[in-house]
């Protein structure tokens, strides 16, 4: 399963899209375009990712546009996971 | 008539559907009151055990009331009679967010425990201590402080109240990412952790902490407690990733494996396992988790039966 796929499956899971997420793709819009996407909502996805690709995100590394798109979402877990195996 | 089958003839029954709670407010002694609801089993249903429920933390005690009041209502249909208080300052108890603390909180459920008990002299069964959450936490500290010995079970239990806060205070970070806040632009003075240690209250997502609160929660820790004989944990683990990576389908998370090892080695009797449902605490309109309700009943099946039947029980 790559990075995207996988990112879409928690992003499923944490705004309870019942299989929608599973069809987006890398120019998905998120914020802004999901309702769903609130503040708790965003806690899940940030908590999920964490425990899905056991990596960690600092809060200061993050901010809105990390949650723009799939595309900009996938290119933040793979900055942690390159990070996490420098 | 014991006290169990007095509660239970005053509870409003229709048929073909489960009985209602008993709601009260308990007093606290200084006079304030707290919210509760008591689930009694039916008379004549073999009495299994108490179990004092303990809710999580601050908005997921919104969003975990649905599954929470079916399981309590599965858990009386079983045979247990189930207790649940809002804690000082949450749900429809008296005081404001603001005022709560932990050691109030613990006071809070040993008031709770001693009414339970009390209006369960004749039945008696194991004490259960049912924990959510950050409800886990307050479920390990209390053990520790009751006058009986406890059995736990605990819902996706936070192993540190220091996880729980800082998730917490994450949330304020996730606003501000919402907001559309630049990370440059967010004053380092700001953030919440740095106002609490200066002994400032923080505002979250409509809850005002006190560093009292924070600092009390932070120090809590799940472990067994140290005073007590070992009892029963049920360990469930919640949470659709489980089931939707095969290759972990049936593991615990690895500090969920680390935790249970120390309890173990204290000599409890652990059942540990993951159940598929949504994260219904992440989310006020989620869908039931029926997978769930049937787990814990089964989970708690295992345990023995003290006494049964209020009918058979000797005369009051």
């Amino acid at each position: 399963m790559n990075v995207t796929d996988s990112v879409l499956r928690v992003l499923d899971d944490a705004l309870n899209l019942q299989g929608r997420a599973l069809a987006f793709d890398l120019n998905t819009p998120l914020l802004g375009a999901l309702p769903e996407l609130d503040s708790m909502a965003v806690l899940a996805l940030i908590t999920g990712l964490e425990n899905q690709f056991g990596i960690g995100f600092q809060d200061d590394q993050l901010d809105g546009a990390a949650f723009a798109t799939v595309g900009s979402l996938t290119a933040l877990v793979e900055q942690a996971l390159a990070d996490a195996g420098a | 008539m014991t006290s169990i089958e007095a509660f239970a003839s005053q509870t409003p029954v229709s048929p073909g559907r489960p009985a209602l709670p008993h709601a009260f407010f308990l007093d606290a002694p200084d006079g304030s009151q707290r919210f509760c609801l008591f689930h009694t089993p039916q008379p004549g249903t073999p009495i299994r055990g108490r179990v004092l429920f303990c809710h999580p933390f601050a908005e997921e005690i919104n969003t975990t009331r649905r599954t929470v009041a079916r399981q309590a209502r599965a858990m009386a249909e079983a045979g247990f009679a189930v207790m649940q208080i809002d804690l000082l300052g949450c749900g429809d108890s008296t005081g404001d967010f603001a005022d709560a603390a932990w050691p109030a909180w613990l006071a809070d459920l040993r008031l709770a425990h001693a009414w339970l008990s009390d209006q369960q002299r004749n039945t008696g069964g194991p004490l259960w201590l049912w924990g959510l959450r950050a409800g886990a936490l307050l479920a390990s500290d209390l053990a520790a402080t009751l006058p009986e010995p406890a059995n736990l079970l605990l819902w996706q239990p936070f192993t540190s109240g220091q996880q729980q806060l800082q998730q917490f205070l994450r949330l304020h970070s996730a606003g501000q990412w919402l907001a559309g806040d630049q990370k440059d632009t967010v004053k380092k003075l700001d953030k919440p952790a740095q106002q609490l240690a200066q002994g400032q209250p923080v505002h979250i997502a409509g809850y005002s902490l006190s560093p009292l609160l924070a600092q009390g929660m932070a120090a809590s820790k799940l472990q067994p407690p140290s005073n007590q004989a070992p009892g029963r944990l049920v360990w469930l683990e919640l949470g659709t990733q489980a089931a939707s990576n095969p290759a972990h389908s049936s593991a615990l998370s690895p500090a969920a494996d680390k935790q249970i090892a120390a309890w173990q080695q204290t000599g409890w009797q652990v059942s540990a396992k993951t159940v598929a449902t949504p994260a219904f605490w992440q989310t006020v309109d989620t869908e039931a988790a029926p997978e769930l309700t049937p787990a814990t009943l089964a989970a708690l099946a295992t345990a023995p039966t003290e006494q049964t039947g209020a009918a058979e029980a000797p005369p009051a």
